[in-house]
């Protein structure tokens, strides 16, 4: 199969599994108990009020009909509005998503580099102390326990030492002079995201490092290395420019496994950090019943953890030209 | 060997990169504003649309931007003119209230006048707006008489009228004309007011929104046009002081506390969990305000079905309650205890004599007046839980008037997420109804499935619920028990059933006269605490903390200092001022 | 590649048939990282069984509903409570105590639900082929790409607040498409072998040839990837009662991590905050020193299932 036809088949597939997402989701939240109205504890609003609301939001209709309603406006490019906001639910996403984007990709390849780096040194000092001391601090790091450690990181570098800010994504007194140029805007989000960053790539190079570690000490033992050595090229040749490319493609592979599970950080991250993301807007959006948010968010992270696997096995042929589709 | 070399140098590249990236930042952070007071809140104000706003953020920021016509003042806790210039003035001839209003100017520059109110009031009516239309049903017409007075028709003569109805925001004709007509030729008219979107609210308040960036920031500047500028009322001068208003979103409670204690901000407009207050009483720049709230926690039974149907069993479950326990401990002291369904804060129209349901008692006491209680009305138990020797044992379970053991029941709470000490309630008080041979389980669920099952479904035992912002005036006790609001989503969650109360409830709401109607209105309390459809647990205290080094000058009223009275009398602190 | 995979698989399952298990515990107490990880282990199974005690000792020992008569608020360490109390006046050396056993509880028994319904599905994919294999292998394929926590979160709020035993089986039902994958290739290896034809031949039905001939032969594998699920599933309990969705019968060390943020105490009492925290770090790490001591004397190219959860 050549790339063409596999392209076309993975997009078919993504998909399909996106409306039957859409659909799980839909009837999930339909049949879930409470409605926006009944969070609407004023107690002067009586029952004839609520019921006006209901049907005004247009909750009151058959199942089919308000599934049909919402497929056909979803191929209009709306999926409605949210009870809270006001707003069409994809302004508000077309604002949280690429934030979460940032912070999701750019901690995802520094923890993918750094897990590389490391792993490569790891294995290529086997036995000494670096590589006992580097597995153990990988392992450790990796079950850190995620929102506990971030808090205790504000704690420390937020508060204790005052280096970085306690949360956020850009700093208000900076921002509403007039007088800031772009520079400054684009240091001040790099500041802000440093922490949570900081977070996501403890916890999660620990799992990248160790596949490389063992992915690299599988490729020495490989013929190939055994010639090379033989030809008399270097040490740090061979490492660099012979092993380590071919030991990185598991981590490669892992990554696209992985990426669910950094999903779930990132929306933990979000949380704490008050990052002003996708997966936040998720969840406060389930708490609060805005059904028309929350399965939007859910749907586009969905969306996007779809994506990224597909770049992830693209980027995956391209890496390994042996691999074909 | 060489390796290491490399990598340290590899490393020592990139944070040579990132402490020169810093450097630059701060040189340039370092020159923040001052002036600018900066207030922490909890969640994005999700909407800045009026009508739609029912999220407390949301209403927090638009209370800065919309004024009302008549306010509370902070001490007494009497309606003030605001708008208004004057008291109503009431005519029981027609049955109408005239308006005068002040010299007041939206923050465009033109007038507020009385064709606005009309409008708001009109506005209402039409989109049956649900928030408010309860309250101006019974208002037959209003009109304007001339730019600065407002006439109201009354269809009967309502008691509320003055301290409920007239506690609408107004609104600019200006700003809102367009948009109801767009509104009105749709379909679902109600649904396009509230979706419509609000850049930039019109008010008159004493601040203008200027700039609002999702996800981070509010930005106020001062009104230029605010009508109080530099006016005394009852007593007080008012502002505002400060040019600049910044909002913060912080999502963490603990981050805020440590943003607070750093300076990034100066208030936390948000309600502080107990365990805050040592850590910040020993920062000497923070000051904390323990306010009252008008709040009422309670829990409640199923008086539609059995054994929740007799009141000995409610009585036995209300002698079982300890308050104090919950008060002290889970609460921290940071709440009192609440004898009546209506706060004891509210004096006037607290009645302080009604029964207590065993205060004072010990765990065991307690125990053997409730056993007493039900076993005079007919209950049983295989092994009672008070022995021959009037020993307090581990009982069997309870067997009810027909003979048959009670079924397992459950005390439904809202998430440790959203309210630790509700859940924690539930916990404890199950404990405690386990000690007569309750079959009783308590389990907290989400917000919105609790009040699914509660008012809309009326599919529960017991529940424990609570009104965080009660309005000072009683006229509540008419909702939550009338008989007429027990149906789905109604008000009436625990299905009571009472003519006498209902009668006295009518009476209240009808009465003009507050003397005469505080005597109903009392009565009505002690009806509902003999029949406890709803048991009183706790009141909350309001525990908010500033930090002082910048801003002073904070007004504390029931409800916490975060009202409009404070926003316009908060003054630079000496010393930090430029100016 | 798949076919050298299938090979390593034969060999392992070929050793652990032939009673070297008991080599292999050997094998791992000599590793210096499974030696690690089992002496962590077995101390959490001490405090597990430990949390029976202080109960008995005084009624005020009781994690949940027992408070010291005498305190109201939040007490640092001292003699009668080893780690002081919360802000009830609850013990909280009883707390952590329990918080082990809850650990076991929810990771044992979802790393088992989950194998159950991996093998399981597995299997009958490997099995039957065809049709029913492609759905299978692509309904496991989307679950596996799926944010776990975000989607037992979205339920979990949903539908009110889930029991335990919900969570596990919530947990277990998102969690078997990895050990479904490995025994599926195992199935296709075991579906060729003569000995399944023979009980075809002799007329077997379908689900006794799997329960009774092939089930025994792929569940030592099932079971060496037990190892694996339990940590994902403790950090899903643990998180899930952090931002308040747990199950608040239980005393969990999630649940513990949520009293102290809720109440504010999370910077004022470190004896609160600290153990917890370190607990579910060391418990899901002594899981993860034993998996990964296994993989080495197993096989390596498990890993790229096994570590991603």
């Amino acid at each position: 199969m050549d790339i063409k036809s596999f392209f076309i088949k993975r997009s078919v597939e993504i998909i399909v599994i996106f409306f039957i997402m859409m659909t799980i989701l839909f009837l999930l939240f339909h049949f879930a108990p409470g409605d926006p109205v009944s969070m609407m504890v004023d107690p002067s609003m009586t029952s004839e009020d609520a019921q006006y609301m209901i049907s005004q939001l247009g909750l009151d209709k058959p199942l089919l009909t308000q599934y049909l309603v919402y497929l056909k406006n979803f191929f209009q490019g709306n999926l409605g509005n949210s009870f809270y906001y006001g707003e069409p639910v994809i302004g508000i996403i077309g604002n949280r998503l690429p934030n979460t984007i940032l912070l999701f990709t750019t901690s995802i390849i520094i923890s993918a580099f750094a897990g590389v780096f490391l792993g490569k040194i790891a294995a290529w000092h086997k036995g000494e102390k670096i590589d006992t001391f580097g597995t153990i601090a990988a392992l450790v790091c990796h079950t850190l326990f995620l929102p506990w450690t971030a808090l205790i990181i504000i704690w420390v570098f937020g508060y204790k030492t005052g280096l970085f800010p306690l949360g956020g994504m850009l700093t208000p007194e900076l921002w509403i002079n007039p007088e800031t140029n772009f520079l400054i805007k684009g240091i001040d989000i790099i500041y802000h995201m440093t922490l949570p960053l900081f977070t996501l790539c403890i916890i999660h190079f620990g799992s990248y490092m160790l596949i490389m570690r063992s992915s690299m000490l599988d490729v020495m033992g490989e013929d190939y290395i055994l010639t090379a050595k033989a030809k008399g090229v270097s040490d740090k040749c061979i490492c660099n420019h012979h092993i380590a490319p071919n030991a990185s493609l598991p981590v490669v592979t892992s990554i696209g496994l992985s990426l669910a599970f950094s999903v779930n950080g990132g929306a933990l991250t979000e949380i704490i950090f008050s990052w002003p993301g996708l997966g936040r807007e998720l969840i406060f959006a389930v708490t609060n019943n805005d059904y028309p948010l929350a399965l939007a968010s859910f749907l586009f992270i969905a969306i996007v953890v779809l994506i990224a696997n597909f770049i992830v096995d693209i980027l995956y042929t391209y890496l390994d030209p042996r691999i074909k589709y | 060997m060489a390796y290491k070399t490399r990598y340290f140098n590899q490393a020592s590249a990139f944070l040579i990169i990132f402490l020169f990236l810093f450097s630059c930042f701060f040189s340039c952070s370092s020159k923040l504003d001052r002036d600018i007071l900066k207030i922490g809140i909890s969640e994005e104000p999700e909407t800045l649309n009026i009508w739609l706003a029912s999220d407390t953020n949301s209403r927090k920021i638009l209370s800065l931007v919309y004024q009302n016509l008549y306010i509370r003042d902070p001490e007494t806790l009497k309606l003030i003119p605001w708008l208004a210039k004057a008291d109503p003035l009431y005519d029981p001839e027609d049955l109408s209230y005239t308006v005068k209003l002040r010299n007041v100017k939206w923050s465009d520059g033109s007038d507020l006048t009385a064709d606005d109110v009309v409008f708001t009031v009109n506005l209402i009516k039409q989109f049956k707006v649900p928030q408010y239309i309860s309250k101006w049903r019974f208002v037959k017409k209003i009109e304007a008489v001339d730019k600065r007075t407002v006439k109201f028709y009354l269809s009967k003569p309502k008691a509320i009228f003055l301290t409920r109805s007239l506690g609408i925001p107004i609104v600019s004709k200006k700003e809102w004309s367009l948009v109801v007509k767009k509104a009105l030729s749709k379909k679902k008219s109600y649904k396009a007011l509230i979706n419509h979107k609000i850049e930039n609210p019109l008010g008159c308040g004493p601040f203008v929104l200027k700039e609002r960036r999702c996800g981070a920031y509010i930005f106020f500047e001062k009104n230029r046009f605010f009508f109080g500028k530099g006016k005394t009322i009852k007593g007080r001068k008012l502002g505002p002081y400060i040019d600049k208003l910044l909002f913060k979103v912080y999502r963490s409670a603990d981050v805020a506390i440590l943003a607070l204690k750093k300076g990034s901000i100066d208030y936390y407009w948000a309600c502080i969990q107990p365990g805050h207050v040592d850590g910040l009483s020993r920062d000497q720049n923070i000051k904390v305000f323990v306010s009252k709230k008008s709040a009422f926690y309670y829990m409640g039974f199923n008086l539609r079905k059995t054994p929740f149907s007799d009141p000995y069993l409610r009585r036995a479950i209300a002698v079982l309650i300890d308050k104090k326990f919950i008060v002290s401990r889970i609460l921290q002291g940071f709440a009192t205890e609440m004898s009546s369904v209506v706060p004891k804060g509210n004096e006037f129209w607290h009645n302080p004599d009604l029964p207590m349901y065993g205060a004072g008692l010990t765990r065991d006491e307690r125990i053997q007046r409730a056993y007493k209680l039900l076993a005079l009305r007919g209950y049983s138990w295989e092994i009672p839980p008070v022995n021959d020797k009037k020993e307090v044992v581990s009982p069997s379970t309870i067997r009810l008037l027909d003979g048959k053991p009670m079924e397992e029941f459950t005390i439904l709470t809202p998430p440790a997420g959203y309210d630790p000490h509700r859940a924690a309630c539930g916990t404890i008080i199950q404990e405690w109804l386990k000690d007569l041979g309750l079959p009783v389980t308590s389990r907290p669920m989400s917000f919105g499935a609790l009040l699914d099952k509660v008012k809309a479904r009326h599919d529960f035992d017991t529940f424990i619920l609570g009104y965080g912002m009660l309005s000072l005036d009683p006229d509540y006790l008419r909702s939550f028990f009338y008989s007429k609001n027990n149906r789905t989503r109604g008000w009436n969650m625990s299905g009571y059933n009472n003519k006498e109360f209902d009668k006295l409830a009518d009476a209240s709401l009808a009465e003009m006269n507050n003397d005469k109607r505080r005597q109903l209105i009392w009565e009505m309390q002690s009806v509902l605490l003999n029949d406890i459809p709803y048991f009183p647990l706790y009141n909350p205290t309001l525990i908010e903390a500033v930090n002082n080094k910048n801003f002073t000058g904070w007004v504390k009223m029931v409800g916490g200092i975060g009202n409009i009275w404070s926003l316009c009398s908060v003054k630079p602190a000496q010393g930090t001022s430029k100016k | 590649m798949t076919k050298k995979n299938n090979n390593y698989l034969k060999d392992i399952m070929e050793r652990l048939k032939s009673g070297m298990f008991f080599q292999y515990l050997v094998f791992l107490w000599k590793n210096p990282i499974g030696k690690c990880g089992v002496v962590l282990l077995i101390l959490f199974g001490v405090m597990a069984v430990a949390s029976f005690v202080p109960p008995l000792i005084d009624p005020m020992y009781h994690p949940m509903t027992g408070v010291d008569p005498d305190i109201s608020n939040v007490t640092p360490p001292g003699f009668n409570h080893w780690l002081g109390t919360d802000y009830m006046g609850r013990d909280l050396f009883s707390q952590l105590l329990t918080g082990s056993r809850v650990a076991f509880l929810v990771g044992v028994s979802a790393a088992f639900m989950s194998m159950v319904f991996g093998t399981i599905i597995g299997m009958t994919a490997g099995y039957s082929g065809k049709i029913l294999d492609t759905v299978l292998m692509r309904t496991a394929d989307m679950i596996m790409i799926m944010p776990t926590l975000l989607v037992v979160l979205l339920l979990s709020s949903l539908f009110g607040q889930l029991s335990i035993w919900t969570i596990v089986l919530l947990i277990a039902l998102f969690r078997w498409p990895g050990v479904a994958r490995v025994i599926r290739s195992q199935t296709l290896a075991l579906k060729e072998r003569p000995f399944i034809d023979a009980a075809r031949i002799s007329g077997a039905s379908s689900v006794r040839i799997l329960f009774k001939h092939i089930a025994p032969n792929v569940l030592p594998m099932a079971l060496l990837f037990m190892t694996f699920r339990v940590t994902s599933a403790i950090i899903i309990e643990a998180v899930l009662a952090f931002l308040g969705f747990g199950d608040p019968g239980t005393v969990s060390w999630g649940m513990m991590l949520q009293w102290v943020w809720k109440t504010g105490n999370m910077f004022q009492a470190p004896y609160w905050l600290f153990p917890p925290g370190i607990c579910i770090s060391l418990i899901t790490l002594s899981f993860y020193m034993i998996g990964r001591a296994m993989e080495d004397m197993l096989d390596p190219r498990l890993r790229k299932e096994g570590i991603q959860d």
